[in-house]
């Protein structure tokens, strides 16, 4: 922003190097990393490791089935990404976890096991957002200094701004995620959900062509989408569809999974991009940041790109290993609030499904 | 290939200022006609383009729709002076006047202004020959006759409402509610409510010593309201309470 003072930042610069060790278990990935920040100001990634839980096509993943997965994976993810870094747990500064918000049994098993290593090696915790998170890790990968950042998930929806140790939520969702969306969708057509129900859906929505009608509900900075899916479920049901995807004769009247897929991606990004691009025109920013999972989807960055190109303002994305939910981003968020004085105390070290953004005092920013 | 008869127009308009979803121009049809403003809004590169057109017709057409049903229950809003939804401009009467934001204070305190327009902004509500309560009058009044109609807002602030200047147009002052594009209709209590709620979410942020000043909307709007207020009350309380945001959950 022109004019803008030069701020310093509260974050006073490392006396020696820091290390931490991220845990998150928010969902069906389990991911531990190692982050490293040097005295002079450099951030390494040391290691980061994760094991998704992968369900068969046309079943989600339940808490109890995914707290199972976290405590049976946890010592060898763990183990791994110590290994991968060349680190004893003796050497690191502090742990952090995923405090919230999550399904509660995967989140409480991986708290379990940060708590443990904390009294097994007597070090502090440190309770992370896990948006905060999200946002922090990008923040870091892209060099984005004053984002408007869409988080967009399988649990979240959320246009956010920093203002005053704050991120803000702007717009958000006022039903469902929009990778809630994708993924119940993708069991509805029984798409894998190999790597990712949505990494499926981006593939098939490129042989579609076809835009069928679908409700689009923004709600000034908000969107609505639990509408949208069953309306694009019924298509399933309409006696044009053809499960096995037709023939190849573009003449013919019918409706294909990948046009319904296409379809679906289309109007929800759409969406997306609208609520962002409000937010942008309210604040008065120029750089847009995408984070969480949906954020890898190819198609929603290059229409965030296009959006930003014409406000000639900036995108900054990740690719998987950060955008998907991983254990690095629990680091660093975590280091950072360490660093300037944060910790979380046995008694508190609890985790929470409910947990908004916009309840993290972020100390370590002007 | 020849331009429509919309974008020639825009073509030798004058930009005022561009938001998210559309730019604002101001027009005259001939040298000696009194102007009018454009509200383009232009095409969305990144959308699909039958989503687009779509989009952009259904709204275009929505919120013609909705001014000319507050026009027809004495809401005071801007006369619609022409329509293409295909196209994606929306013509309506041109105000005189200052936004009701740059007339109180704090509202004038912007950080993407310049020190020139802060000048030239330097309107105060006396030179209107009006008092800020008045204007407060005016604001409850006219948000009670649109509730009467069943119309929301759902962008109530005070930069979108306009208070034409009396000297300058030998007209009466009088205020004038703008930008419709997320109006829509509704009989509920609840979204009437939310839509106050709206209104002094953005008193409270942007004139933050004028807060007093919301409590004669309300009165202005019960006055207005008569029999409806106390159901529309009692909701305003349970919003305040909750907020607008809900909890987040997983």
């Amino acid at each position: 922003m022109p004019g803008r003072t030069k701020r310093t930042s509260p974050l006073k610069a490392p006396d020696r190097a820091y290390l931490a060790l991220g845990l998150e278990g928010s969902a069906n990935k389990l991911g531990a990393g190692i982050i490293k920040h040097a005295e002079d100001g450099s951030t390494t990634v040391l290691s980061n490791t994760r094991h998704t839980y992968i369900t068969p096509p046309g079943e989600g993943f339940q808490p109890r089935d995914t707290a199972l997965h976290h405590r049976e994976w946890a010592l060898k993810v763990i183990d791994d990404c110590l290994k991968q870094a060349y680190v004893s747990l003796h050497d690191i500064d502090c742990i952090c976890f995923t405090k919230g918000p999550g399904m509660g049994a995967p989140l409480q098993s991986v708290a379990l096991v940060a708590r443990t290593l904390s009294l097994l090696y007597d070090k502090p915790l440190v309770g992370v957002n896990h948006c905060v998170g999200h946002i922090e890790m990008g923040r870091e990968i892209t060099g984005a200094q004053n984002p408007v950042v869409l988080y967009v998930s399988g649990g979240n929806t959320q246009v956010i701004a920093y203002s005053r140790q704050c991120y803000r939520i702007f717009g958000e969702t006022l039903d469902i995620a929009v990778g809630n969306c994708l993924d119940r969708f993708a069991r509805v057509i029984n798409l894998s959900n190999d790597p990712s129900p949505g990494y499926n859906i981006e593939q098939e929505a490129k042989k579609g062509n076809r835009l069928l009608p679908i409700p689009y509900a923004t709600k000034g900075m908000d969107i609505s989408l639990s509408g949208i899916l069953t309306s694009i479920e019924a298509y399933t049901f309409d006696k044009r569809y053809r499960p096995d995807g037709g023939t190849d004769n573009p003449e013919d009247d019918i409706i294909t999974p990948a046009d319904l897929c296409f379809s679906l991606q289309e109007t929800v990004f759409a969406m997306l991009v609208e609520i962002t691009e409000r937010a942008m025109a309210h604040i008065g920013s120029k750089e847009v940041l995408i984070v969480g999972g949906v954020g890898c989807n190819e198609r929603l960055q290059e229409m965030m790109g296009i959006m930003a190109a014409e406000r000639h303002g900036q995108i900054f994305a990740t690719d998987e290993r950060f955008c998907i939910d991983n254990g690095i981003m629990i680091a660093q968020a975590g280091l950072l609030s360490f660093r300037m004085g944060f910790s979380t105390a046995l008694a508190k070290s609890t985790c929470t499904q409910r947990f908004r953004t916009d309840q993290v005092h972020v100390a370590w920013r002007k | 290939m020849s331009l429509s008869a919309s974008q020639s127009l825009i073509s030798k308009a004058a930009p005022i200022s561009q938001g998210a979803e559309a730019a604002i121009y101001k027009v005259a049809l001939s040298s000696d006609a009194t102007p009018m403003l454009l509200k383009y809004r232009f095409k969305k590169q990144y959308r699909h383009p039958s989503l687009d057109a779509n989009l952009t017709r259904s709204r275009v057409a929505g919120e013609a729709r909705t001014m000319l049903k507050c026009l027809r229950s004495g809401v005071s809003v801007p006369g619609i002076r022409m329509v293409d939804a295909t196209e994606g401009v929306l013509g309506i009467e041109w105000i005189d006047g200052q936004s009701v934001r740059k007339l109180l204070p704090g509202g004038a305190e912007d950080d993407d202004e310049d020190e020139d327009d802060r000048l030239a902004n330097s309107d105060t509500p006396e030179e209107y020959g009006v008092s800020a309560d008045a204007i407060m009058q005016f604001i409850g009044t006219e948000i009670a006759k649109m509730h009467l109609a069943d119309i929301i807002h759902g962008d109530l602030t005070t930069s979108n409402m306009m208070l034409r200047h009396p000297r300058r147009t030998g007209l009466p002052v009088q205020m004038f509610l703008v930008d419709f594009g997320l109006a829509y209709h509704s009989s509920l209590t609840e979204d009437k409510a939310v839509d106050l709620y709206v209104l002094e979410r953005a008193f409270s942020s942007t004139h933050p010593e004028s807060e007093p000043l919301f409590a004669s909307v309300l009165q202005a709007y019960e006055v207005g309201m008569g029999k409806e207020w106390s159901a529309i009350k009692r909701r305003l309380d349970d919003v305040r309470l909750r907020g607008r945001k809900r909890s987040m959950v997983g």
